[in-house]
């Protein structure tokens, strides 16, 4: 029987739903170094999917580290039985829809499916110029699922209509996806609020659980686009008590999952104290 | 020691690199950008450049402050967890600089097709996307002459320099990268001219103690160069992590316009053995190899 946490923050449980997103023997990307999709991953590899595949820069098939905000390339990369290229990756994954989650953040998510990673305002003269969306805006439509994780559920993020569409699922019914030669899955968010997922290009996002203590209308108030509301919405599974030990205590020892979560003037001074701890970690 | 030598030193980069030239950038995030030819690039005063870049992050940033670029090609450029990268920003936001915004997959498909010379190659591209909307010179919609089927058209992409960071090589320039090799590869091949600073050089013996890690011939090289930590700030897996301490520093001084000069003053106007001095020297390079070293698997 699972034993549930009563403590945890709200970046573990987003970090454990997201790793029950993976399956046994799933093949998953990590792109860009994001602390809460590296940790939900290895830890979905040390519990239910011992088989999942892991691929992080050149590494394939790394075996799970413990993470670090300065080791996590040097990780991956001496626990790598193969290195291979972007191209190669591509070739062997992506093109051909084998990936089956790359969690990817946005600025901004509209009920469409779009992502915008590129700019806030006018495309020619943006008001904020984002970093662009390597991966993002074509591995959403490849890979079985497409995942999102948002650790500030607000109506910025979560809009209408994107300001730019970077890139899109695209084909989200499983009938056209599987026309196109692409497997079904959903479009699925993980948020500090809720979990909400899209089936099908004419049907509105539904809110499938929210998080303990969250109201149904903290949820719609934030959200910049219609939700379709069960009768009964289930509560978000916490996590176990296992699960936050091994996050806490061989995942992520140094804190770093937090990082996303601190506030703008806070996350700097947080960041030096990792590093420190890093540092200590070897003897300095 | 058999057949021409293709080692020279940084400041040779000048015999290759032109004003105005397009020049792929290779590493990905903030992991193996070649930093030491980038600061010699600002040193030499080469303007006007097109930057070709996959995942940038420093390398670009400090490219656009220092007024080297006159056009961006990229997928994605910032400082990940340290933020928004301040230059990238400042140019576009407020200085218009010219950019071709594509998508990861176009970029690396692009080089490839430079590589292949043909002028394009088709995949399952960004249906759906602005950016095709936008770059109609980049991406095109097309039907596949064959079974009519919709795909889209990644242009080739021709640098005319490539310049990486690898982990060693022999004086032919057989060069072997043991880390991230991101698109370095996909660039040589794509570029007229390619120039490759690496941790090491050693003798053809020593390569050939394992073959397998050789992934350019010497025959795509036209100039390689001894440059140890020159891919810092940014790592060189799994030798060295990136330098977050200077990272940090580095956004501070990239903050404001007045201080990225400083900046430039500070680290980059002088000899690389200097700027190596001024990030803490064997100290700092023992302390990030040290950490790249000390891994712990579950």
């Amino acid at each position: 029987m699972k034993h549930y946490a009563n403590d945890y923050s709200v970046g573990e449980l987003m970090c454990v739903t997201l790793a029950r997103e993976i399956e046994d023997r799933d093949v998953v990307v990590l792109g860009s170094f994001t602390p809460l999709a590296y940790a939900s991953y290895i830890l979905a590899k040390i519990t239910h999917a011992p088989n999942s595949t892991l691929l992080a820069y050149a590494a394939v098939d790394f075996k799970p580290f413990q993470l670090s905000f300065l080791r996590a390339e040097a990780s991956a990369t001496r626990g790598a039985p193969l290195m291979w290229t972007m191209l190669e990756d591509l070739n062997s994954v992506h093109l051909k829809g084998r990936g089956d989650v790359e969690a990817i953040s946005s600025i901004q998510a509209d009920q469409y499916g779009n992502i915008n990673l590129s700019v806030i305002g006018d495309y020619n003269k943006p008001k904020l110029r984002g970093p662009g969306g390597a991966g993002a805006p074509e591995v959403i439509k490849m890979h079985r699922k497409m995942i999102g994780y948002f650790p500030s559920h607000s109506k910025m993020t979560f809009v209408a209509k994107v300001d730019f569409i970077t890139g899109t699922r695209y084909l989200i019914g499983p009938e056209e996806r599987i026309k196109s030669g692409y497997r079904p899955g959903p479009i699925r968010y993980i948020t500090n609020l809720c979990v909400i997922s899209k089936h099908e290009k004419d049907k509105p996002f539904r809110i499938d659980s929210l998080h303990p203590g969250v109201k149904v209308e903290d949820v719609v108030n934030n959200t910049g686009f219609e939700l379709e509301v069960p009768e009964q919405v289930p509560e978000t599974e916490k996590p176990t008590e296992e699960q936050v030990r091994l996050l806490r205590e061989v995942v992520d020892p140094y804190g770093t999952i937090a990082f996303d979560f601190k506030p703008g003037k806070e996350r700097l001074g947080y960041l030096k104290d990792i590093l420190q701890k890093e540092l200590a970690s070897i003897g300095y | 020691m058999t057949g021409e030598s293709k080692v020279g030193k940084l400041s040779d980069i000048t015999k290759i690199i032109k004003d105005g030239d397009k020049v792929a950038v290779g590493g990905a995030w903030l992991g193996s950008h070649p930093m030491a030819i980038i600061r010699e690039i600002i040193r030499s005063k080469i303007k006007n450049l097109t930057a070709i870049t996959v995942v940038g992050s420093i390398d670009i940033d400090l490219l656009i402050g220092a007024g080297c670029l006159s056009r961006l090609i990229f997928s994605f450029v910032s400082m990940e967890a340290f933020g928004l990268a301040p230059n990238f920003r400042r140019a576009i936001e407020k200085e218009g600089l010219p950019h071709d915004e594509m998508t990861g997959l176009a970029v690396i498909i692009g080089l490839e097709a430079g590589g292949r010379n043909v002028p394009f190659l088709p995949y399952r591209g960004p249906f759906g996307s602005d950016l095709v909307k936008y770059r109609p010179e980049l991406y095109k919609a097309m039907k596949c002459p064959f079974t009519g089927e919709d795909v889209i058209a990644a242009a080739a992409i021709v640098p005319d320099v490539a310049i990486i960071h690898a982990t060693r090589a022999d004086h032919r320039g057989s060069i072997q990268i043991e880390g991230t090799s991101a698109t370095d590869i996909e660039m040589i091949r794509a570029a007229k001219r390619r120039i490759v600073s690496v941790e090491e050089i050693v003798g053809t013996e020593e390569i050939l103690k394992h073959p397998e890690k050789t992934k350019i011939p010497g025959f795509q090289v036209d100039l390689v160069i001894e440059a140890p930590m020159g891919a810092h700030p940014t790592s060189n897996a799994p030798h060295y992590v990136f330098d977050a301490w200077h990272i940090l520093k580095y956004m501070e001084y990239a903050a404001t316009p007045e201080t990225f000069k400083k900046y430039l003053e500070d680290y980059v106007m002088k000899p690389e053995f200097e700027y190596l001095e001024a990030i803490g020297g064997m100290k700092q390079a023992t302390i990030l190899r040290r950490l790249a070293r000390e891994v712990k698997f579950l």
